[in-house]
């Protein structure tokens, strides 16, 4: 962490002030909430809620410090799991015949975003968004033209066969097996950010673009792979959710776009690119779990959610502001 | 002497009628440094982007040890060891000094699985840039360095990632004296080691006590060229106002 | 508490009984709020987890019914949605409710296939589970006690033929919410009387966090195809957007207009004659009534409706109700 080394042991407060929030947020709803939140049974229910957005935040958080948005991520995960019922629910297909399927269609999704953003140069935000219509649009329309409907059930995968161990099941504690998916994922895309040469060149590439092309980094080839990664991950979560609820509707991933960057800003990484930590987008997720199933649990009308949620990202900006100017030296 | 790494024969660009260089010939000596001058718009920034590849001259034509070459891209140029340093574009700020040390050339180790070499790179980033004397740690944030530390740094890595021939953009522009010094004495030192060094420079002190060879461009032709030696910092303000 | 034994969800008969059975209900509770609360009564809570978003009218008017039930019995009762139609987010909310072990949970079931597995999980922990609102076939086999609301396929079909009967030829079905099943079988079972009255009918998607989009698309599909003569859209977050679009259309077009769903511009519309009528699932019941069933379930293990449906409609607000229901509805109890 190229920051964080001069740190030293004042690494985790410095580096990850995520994780001072995760601490205040876990205590306040230990207290609001009591017993039922601190328990086992509430410590998997919000780690539950938090595991798919954990990992689309973790591999959007490398495509922030890479210093671009996706936008259309939310709409992926519907495109791939529509997709996914439609090849098995309706065409017939077998399960794992259709997974390669989902993940090159995802793969393709990534790949347009990532390509129109390099050669056209506009930003990212926008050229996302686009894609977030167009995925939308095609699911709901696509779906009601083969299947006559926007809610496919059915996937028909068997409790105890191979893919509902590796996609649907439980883990002891009441977890899904979704978290063991999230926690490997913050492990690798950690270690890639740090110990990779591709974790080098994505930091450069986000951090300084010109300077990064000058020093010989294929930025449009780091870019294009960030964006195909994060359209992976949609398609990840698809499939998890597709198994484990038995099926899929058009508008599944909703929202998931700005509640991925939300974490990964709380996690610390900056806006601006070039700066941030998986570790602290993978906290930002279990924030974002713990405010929603906290709520939940103190009977507080569920609006009261959002409210939080912006109070935090709030709070998470401002931080992010001084740590730039701090990082740049112009504090 | 021994023959130029670096020639440049009769070189001209145009774009439509304007003539943004014409025919400049101008030699890049190992362990010599050439300071080019003139004023905006006399064709510094064209030769430096043919001799570096971002742009084909229309006339005229490049040398490297002797043998005719052309350079594609700034990226067969830097294979060939010509490396282009400019000024704000050469260092990402918010990466730790070793990491962009390394940028582009990052030392991997592990067969199966190809990981960073952390523990070279550092070592790399500190021996080269204490070879400069310059010191600073390598595990700072660039954008916490002074403005001459980051051009030094930015001088050192290019020469640890192979460079026979420097191109400095303007190097010492917006430093203090102190600063615009040690960036001086690093480019003393790079020649020192035998690179070969195209300095361009707005500012006659720095061109008089740095260069070996100076070169004065005036509406993209060569209007001077002279030994550092033989010219006083007077003289050279004089003959690039007139 | 009165008991109803088990009555056929499709008779009207017997959905009239169901719906007397409730009322009786609803006055069972008011008769016993009269007393002090006990503290046994303080200390029973029920979660309400359901898929309305915050923002749509209709889902509030449940939440007063939850909140009213709660006030006349002197039980705690918390009402949470999602703010978008999310299923899955619902099963999130419903897992964490389940560790808090509450004495009651109401949940409405708009995807059946998402939220079966933690339905059956909260059984599992032994708490007592009434459906309302979407939901009605798959109740029962979830181990749900009883399902408080309307079938959704034949309140589409009372709709068709209401429709059909008004003259309409070729209809537009309007859905607000893609991805709703409960709503997908609106239209299906108002195409289908409209079929078996020998009418055609299509269905346009809209969205319902986006008004402005949901009139032009509204209009553009009328402008498309001239042979369209009536409209049902699913719910007053749709009715209120094609109210507008009607308006920007020629005025010498009649459109047979109704809806699913009290607003208070849905029954101005229908007091007005804009629109032929508005379909009322009574909703503040679906809140209401769980909230007394429950707390009685707790208090006694009786239960109405032996493991079948509660019917709280369809009702049907027309030109000559909708004044009355206009005074309710400011209330927000209809």
């Amino acid at each position: 962490m190229a920051f964080a080394e001069a740190v030293g042991p004042r690494r985790f407060l410095t580096e990850l002030p995520a994780l001072g929030g995760a601490l205040i947020i876990w205590s306040l709803f230990a207290i609001l909430a009591g017993p039922a939140f601190m328990g086992a049974q509430g410590a998997a229910a919000y780690l539950n809620a938090a595991a798919p957005l954990g990992i689309i935040a973790v591999v959007v958080s490398l495509l922030m410090i890479g210093g671009e948005f996706d936008l259309s991520v939310g709409s992926t995960i519907g495109l791939c799991g529509m997709a996914l019922m439609l090849l098995v629910g309706q065409a017939g297909w077998p399960f794992w015949a259709a997974l390669p399927v989902i993940f090159a269609l995802a793969g393709a999704v990534g790949f347009i975003n990532g390509w129109l953003v390099v050669k056209t140069g506009l930003p990212s935000f926008l050229v996302t968004l686009a894609m977030l219509f167009v995925g939308r649009g095609l699911t709901i329309a696509g779906t009601r033209r083969l299947a006559g409907r926007t809610q496919l059930g059915g996937l028909g995968v068997r409790d105890g066969s191979l893919a509902h161990t590796l996609f649907g099941s439980d883990l002891p504690g009441g977890l899904h097996v979704t978290t063991a998916w999230w926690i490997g994922l913050v492990i690798i895309a950690g270690w890639c950010l740090q110990r990779s040469r591709f974790g080098n060149w994505v930091f450069a590439v986000g951090g300084h673009a010109d300077a990064a092309r000058n020093a010989g980094v294929p930025v449009a080839r780091v870019k294009i792979t960030l964006f195909m990664a994060t359209a992976m991950a949609a398609a990840l979560v698809a499939l998890l959710q597709a198994v484990r609820y038995d099926g899929a509707d058009a508008l599944r991933g909703e929202a998931m776009e700005f509640r991925a960057i939300v974490a990964v800003v709380i996690g610390g990484t900056l806006l601006t690119g070039g700066y941030g930590t998986v570790l602290g987008a993978a906290l930002g997720a279990l924030i974002f779990g713990m405010v929603q199933q906290g709520i939940v649990l103190t009977g507080t009308d569920a609006d009261w959610f959002q409210v939080l949620l912006g109070v935090l990202l709030l709070v998470a900006v401002l931080a992010n502001h001084s740590l730039r100017k701090r990082l740049l030296g112009t504090a | 002497m021994k023959p130029p790494i670096l020639e440049a024969r009769e070189l001209s660009v145009g774009y439509g009628a304007v003539r943004a260089l014409e025919r400049v010939s101008i030699d890049l000596h190992a362990g010599s440094v050439t300071c080019v001058m003139g004023e905006n718009g006399a064709g510094k920034s064209t030769l430096i982007r043919v001799l570096s590849g971002v742009i084909q001259p229309t006339a005229g034509q490049l040398l490297l040890d002797g043998g005719a070459v052309r350079f594609a891209d700034p990226r067969a140029a830097r294979k060939a060891g010509v490396v282009t340093v400019y000024q704000d574009l050469a260092l990402v700020p918010l990466l730790s000094v070793w990491r962009n040390f390394v940028l582009g050339a990052e030392p991997l180790r592990g067969r199966w699985l190809q990981r960073l070499d952390v523990a070279a790179a550092r070592a790399a980033a500190e021996a080269q840039l204490a070879h400069f004397e310059i010191r600073v740690d390598v595990n700072r944030p660039v954008a916490r360095l002074s403005g001459g530390e980051r051009q030094a740094v930015a001088i050192a890595r290019a020469v640890h990632t192979g460079a026979r021939v420097l191109i400095l953009d303007e190097p010492t522009a917006a430093l203090a004296v102190a600063q615009a010094d040690r960036v001086l004495t690093t480019i003393a030192a790079v020649r020192d080691r035998g690179v070969a060094v195209l300095l361009v420079t707005h500012n006659p002190q720095h061109a008089v006590r740095a260069a070996d060879r100076l070169v004065v461009l005036k509406h993209g032709r060569l209007a001077a060229e002279m030994g550092a030696a033989s010219i006083g910092i007077n003289e050279l303000t004089e003959l690039m106002s007139q | 508490m009165t008991r109803i034994s088990s009555v056929s969800k499709h008779s009207p008969m017997n959905r009239r009984i169901l719906m007397v059975g409730a009322a009786l209900g609803i006055l069972a509770s008011a008769c016993t709020s009269e007393a002090q609360p006990t503290d046994e009564r303080a200390g029973i809570r029920i979660a309400v987890v359901t898929h309305g978003q915050s923002a749509d009218p209709f889902w509030s008017v449940v939440a007063n019914g939850v909140r009213d039930a709660a006030a006349d019995l002197g039980v705690r009762a918390d009402y949470q949605a999602p703010t978008r139609f999310d299923p899955i987010e619902m099963s999130q909310r419903i897992e964490a409710i389940i560790a808090a072990k509450p004495s009651g949970l109401v949940v409405s079931i708009p995807d059946a296939a998402a939220l079966s597995a933690v339905i059956k999980r909260a059984v599992a922990a032994g708490i007592p589970v009434i459906s309302i609102n979407s939901g009605a076939d798959v109740a029962a086999s979830l181990g749900v006690l009883v399902h408080v609301g309307q079938s959704e396929y034949e309140a589409g079909v009372a709709a068709g033929e209401r429709m059909a009967a008004a003259g309409a030829q070729h209809a537009l079905c309007v859905n607000q919410e893609i991805g709703n099943a409960g709503l997908d079988q609106r239209c299906r079972g108002f195409g289908d009387a409209l079929a078996r009255a020998g009418k055609t009918s299509k269905v346009l998607g809209v969205e319902l966090a986006n008004p402005d989009d949901a009139r032009q698309r509204i209009a553009g599909a009328f402008r498309a195809d001239p042979g369209l003569d009536a409209m049902l859209t699913l719910g007053p977050t749709g009715a209120e957007p094609a109210l507008g679009a009607l308006q920007q259309l020629d005025s010498a077009r009649s459109i047979r207009f109704a809806t699913f769903d009290l607003s208070p511009r849905v029954l101005e519309a229908v007091r007005d004659g804009r629109m032929l009528f508005a379909v009322d699932q009574q909703q503040y019941l679906q809140g209401y009534l769980p909230i007394v069933l429950l707390t009685k379930y707790v208090e006694t293990l009786a239960l109405p409706g032996g493991g079948k449906v509660i019917a709280t409609g369809p009702g049907f607000v027309t030109r000559e109700t909708a004044a009355r229901v206009i005074d309710l509805s400011a209330r927000g109890i209809r």
